[in-house]
C-alpha cells in the first residue's frame, strides 16, 4: 500500500461523490443543491486534475482527459451560477438552477468514468 | 543484437538488420513541467479554497449593521485580487474584525503559495535535466525531419571540425555527436552554410547513435573520428551490427584496433601515422606522383604544394619511438634506409640503432651523428620538444632534410616559421584523406592506382593540369554518361562519344575546354588518364579536373541536345521545334543510331 495511491484514490473518489451529492435532487429546485457542495466539488476536482499531471502511461492520459472534462463542466456550472446570482436580474430561477445542475451532471459522468478507470487500473495491477 | 555480439562473425555474414530498441519515447517536456508542478499547484489550490471558504463562513455586516455573509463569488473575487497583491479594498461592505483577522492570515498564506509555485516553475525551467531533455527533443525532431542524405560524424575535435567545414562547403549535410560540450558549441559559433545538428552524448552507447539518426533512411555513412580508438571501434561495430553495409570510416592510430575494426564488416580505416610513412615512401620513389596526390586531396582552389624532396639515400635520425616512430622507422627500413632512433623509453629493435636517451641533451644529438645524416624527424607527441629538436638539428647540420610532427593545430604558425620540409599534422592528414574519400569516391580510387603508372606519367598529368587549370587546383567532378544524367548525349551514346569531342568548347568547338580527364571507369575497370580518342559508352564514369567554367560548359553539352549537336558534330541546329522544322535542321535523334560520330582531330 502506498500513500500516493491512497491520496490519489481518495481525491478521485471524493470528486465523484461531492459531484454526485450536488447533482442529486430535483433539478430545478435551488434549495436541494448546496452551493458549498459545488464549491467543494470544484476544488477537489482541480486537485484531482493536478494529481494526474505528468503520468506518462496511456491510462494516465485518459485519467487526465476525464478530469479536464469534469473541470470544464464544473467551472461552466459555477459560471452559470455566478451569472444567475450576480448578473441576471431574476436571480436563481428554476431554469438557472436546472442548467447549473445539469452541467454538474455532465461533470458527474466524467467523474464516474474516472472512478471506473481507477477500478480498472487497480484490478490490472493486482493481476500482475 | 545480442546473438551477434556473442561471437565475432566472419566478414560478409552480417545479413540481418538489427534495430536499436529505442528507450520509451520521451514525453513532451510540458508533461515534465506539469509533473514537477504538481505539489505547488495543489498547495495553491488548497490555499485558495481554504481562504475563500473561510471568508464565506465568517459573518460580516452591511452598512446598516445587519449581519450578512459573503457569497462565494465575492469571496473568490476578493481573494483573487488580494492574493495577487492588487488589492481593491474591502467589498461589498467594510470588513468586521473577524473578517480582517482571517484575511490577514490568508494574505500571508497566498503569498507563500505563489512564491512556492513560481519558484518551482523557474527552478524546473533552469534545471539541467530539464534543459537536456529539451535539447534532446529538439535534436530528435531535427533528425526526424531530415530529408537530404546526411553523414553521421562521431567525434568533432580537430579532425572532425576540419572535415566538417570542408564537407559543409561542398553542401553535404552532417549530424554531429561528441562527448565534449565545447566541441558541439563550435557548431553554433563557427560559420557553416547548413544548420548542423549536434548532440552531446557518449557514442559508446548505441542509443546515442540511434538518436543521432543511424537508422534514418537518409543516413549515408558514419565517420568515427574521436581521439579514443576504443570509441571509434565501438562505433564501427555498432554500425556493422545495426546497419550492415552502411559505409563506415574510422580513424585509429593503433594497428591492433584497426585489426579489430576489420573483424566487423568492412569499415574504411584511416591511420594518419601509417599514411605519413606511406607518403614519405611515395615521395622518396615517385616525387611527382606524391605531388599529384597531395595537390588533389587538398581540395578545390588549393595551390600546388611546394614539397621538399626527401633524400633517397643516407641515414635518418628519428626522435620519438612511439606508435608514430615505430611506423615511420618500419617504412624507412622497408626502403632500405638506415635509421637511428632516439627515445628515452625505446626498446631495442633488431636492425635499428637505438639510442636510449633524451634527445634534448646536446650530447645525445651529437652521439646520433647528425652531421653524417641525411634526414631528421622530430616525432614526439610534444610540440615544444619537436620544435626545439628541429632547431638543435638544424644547428648541427643545416643541410638536413627535416620532418616534424605537429600535434596541436594552434601551433601551426610556429611550425610554419620553422620551415619544416615535411610536416605531419595527424588531424589534418586524417581529415584530408577522409574528405578525398567522401567528396569524390572516384578520386580515391584514382589516387590508389595512380602511383603504379610510374612517376613520368604523374609528372605528365601534373604538367597537363597546370596547363589547363593554372596554379590553383580546379574543380574535381564526376560525370556519368547515362540517359538520366546526360540527356543531351542520348542520340550519341549508342555509337559512342569520342572523349576529345566531348571536351570541345560549346562556344567554339575548335577550342578545348580547360579540363583534364583523370580517370575513366567502365564496369568497375578503370583507365587512368584516358586519351582523347577514347570512345565513351553508356554508363561510363569520368573523373575530370578543370576550371569551374569548364564544368558548367560540359553540363551544357551533356544536357542540351542542341549544344551537344554542335559540340559533337559541328552542326548548328536551331533550338526551337518550329524553327527546326522551318529550316529543316533537325537534331540527331536517338533512332538514327547509325549516324557515325566524326572522330576528332585534336583541337
Amino acid at each position: 500500500m502506498s500513500l500516493e495511491k491512497v491520496i490519489f484514490g481518495f481525491f478521485v473518489l471524493l470528486a465523484a461523490t461531492l459531484n454526485f451529492g450536488f447533482f442529486i435532487g430535483d433539478i430545478s429546485n435551488a434549495a436541494l443543491h448546496n452551493e458549498y457542495e459545488l464549491f467543494a466539488a470544484v476544488v477537489v476536482n482541480l486537485i484531482a486534475t493536478v494529481l494526474k499531471f505528468g503520468d506518462r502511461t496511456q491510462i494516465g492520459a485518459v485519467h487526465l482527459a476525464t478530469s479536464l472534462v469534469a473541470d470544464l463542466q464544473l467551472i461552466a456550472a459555477t459560471l452559470t451560477w455566478v451569472y444567475a446570482t450576480q448578473i441576471s436580474s431574476s436571480g436563481m430561477t428554476p431554469e438557472a438552477t436546472a442548467s447549473v445542475v445539469s452541467l454538474s451532471g455532465g461533470a458527474l459522468l466524467a467523474n464516474l468514468v474516472s472512478v471506473a478507470l481507477l477500478v480498472i487500473e487497480t484490478t490490472t495491477f493486482h493481476r500482475r | 543484437m545480442k546473438p551477434a555480439m556473442r561471437r565475432p562473425l566472419p566478414r560478409g555474414r552480417f545479413h540481418r538488420q538489427t534495430a536499436i530498441a529505442h528507450p520509451a519515447e520521451g514525453s513532451p517536456t510540458v508533461f515534465l513541467v506539469m509533473r514537477r508542478m504538481r505539489a505547488p499547484l495543489i498547495v495553491l489550490i488548497l490555499i485558495f479554497a481554504i481562504s475563500v471558504f473561510g471568508l464565506t463562513l465568517i459573518p460580516g455586516q452591511d452598512a446598516d449593521g445587519n449581519p450578512v455573509r459573503m457569497g462565494f463569488f465575492d469571496a473568490f473575487y476578493f481573494m483573487s485580487y488580494t492574493a495577487t497583491t492588487i488589492g481593491y479594498g474591502e467589498i461589498p461592505h467594510p470588513f468586521t474584525g473577524a473578517q480582517r483577522l482571517w484575511v490577514t492570515a490568508t494574505i500571508y498564506l497566498t503569498v507563500i503559495g505563489w512564491a512556492y509555485a513560481i519558484g518551482s516553475l523557474l527552478a524546473t525551467l533552469r534545471d539541467r535535466a530539464f534543459r537536456e531533455a529539451l535539447a534532446l527533443r529538439r535534436f530528435t525532431a531535427t533528425i526526424r525531419r531530415m530529408r537530404e542524405p546526411f553523414l553521421l560524424v562521431v567525434g568533432y575535435g580537430q579532425t572532425g571540425q576540419l572535415l566538417g567545414h570542408a564537407l559543409d562547403t561542398l553542401g553535404r549535410r552532417l549530424v554531429v555527436v561528441d562527448r565534449t560540450p565545447e566541441h558541439i558549441d563550435t557548431l553554433d559559433i563557427d560559420p557553416y552554410y547548413a544548420d548542423i545538428p549536434g548532440l552531446v552524448a557518449d557514442a559508446r552507447n548505441p542509443h546515442t547513435l540511434g538518436v543521432a539518426g543511424l537508422e534514418h533512411p537518409a543516413c549515408e555513412g558514419v565517420v568515427a573520428l574521436t581521439d579514443n580508438d576504443e570509441v571509434n571501434l565501438v562505433v564501427a561495430m555498432t554500425v556493422a551490427l545495426v546497419r550492415p553495409g552502411l559505409p563506415v570510416i574510422a580513424r585509429t592510430v593503433s594497428p591492433a584496433i584497426e585489426h579489430r575494426m576489420r573483424a566487423f564488416g568492412s569499415p574504411t580505416v584511416v591511420n594518419p601515422f601509417d599514411r605519413y610513412g606511406d607518403h614519405l615512401r611515395l615521395a622518396l620513389h615517385k616525387p611527382s606522383a606524391y605531388l599529384l596526390t597531395s595537390w588533389l586531396i587538398r581540395g578545390e582552389g588549393a595551390e600546388m604544394p611546394e614539397l621538399g624532396r626527401p633524400p633517397a639515400s643516407g641515414r635518418w635520425v628519428v626522435c620519438g619511438f612511439g606508435r608514430f616512430g615505430h611506423k615511420l622507422t618500419e617504412d624507412l627500413r622497408a626502403d632500405g634506409l638506415e635509421v637511428t632512433v632516439i627515445d628515452p623509453r625505446a626498446d631495442p629493435v633488431p636492425g635499428v640503432t637505438v639510442i636510449k636517451a633524451d634527445a634534448s641533451e646536446p650530447a645525445v644529438l651529437a652521439e646520433a651523428g647528425l652531421a653524417g645524416a641525411a634526414g631528421f624527424v622530430a616525432g614526439t607527441d610534444n610540440d615544444a620538444t619537436n620544435l626545439s629538436l628541429v632547431a638543435a638539428a638544424r644547428t648541427a647540420n643545416p643541410a638536413l632534410f627535416i620532418g616534424a610532427r605537429q600535434n596541436r593545430p594552434a601551433n601551426a604558425p610556429l611550425f610554419a616559421a620553422m620551415e619544416i620540409d615535411w610536416l605531419l599534422v595527424p588531424s589534418e592528414m586524417a581529415a584530408r584523406e577522409i574528405y578525398a574519400r567522401l567528396s569524390t569516391p572516384m578520386l580515391w580510387r584514382f589516387l590508389q592506382e595512380m602511383p603504379e603508372l610510374g612517376d613520368e606519367w604523374a609528372a605528365d598529368t601534373l604538367e597537363r593540369m597546370r596547363a589547363y587549370c593554372g596554379a590553383h587546383l580546379g574543380a574535381l567532378w564526376k560525370l556519368t554518361l547515362s540517359a538520366g544524367e546526360t540527356p543531351g548525349l542520348r542520340p550519341w551514346l549508342r555509337p559512342g562519344v569520342v572523349l576529345g569531342d566531348l571536351l570541345r568548347s560549346p562556344r567554339d568547338r575548335e577550342q578545348r575546354l580547360d579540363a583534364v580527364p583523370l580517370m575513366l571507369m567502365r564496369d568497375g575497370v578503370t583507365v587512368l588518364g584516358p586519351a582523347d580518342d577514347t570512345r565513351l559508352e553508356e554508363d561510363d564514369q569520368l573523373l575530370i579536373v578543370g576550371r569551374p567554367y569548364a564544368r558548367r560548359s560540359l553540363v551544357d553539352t551533356v544536357t542540351n541536345r542542341v549544344v551537344a549537336e554542335y559540340v559533337l558534330s559541328g552542326r548548328e541546329v536551331p533550338a526551337g521545334w518550329v524553327w527546326q522544322r522551318v529550316t529543316g535542321k533537325i537534331p540527331t535523334a536517338a533512332e538514327r543510331s547509325e549516324s557515325p560520330v566524326r572522330s576528332s582531330d585534336d583541337p
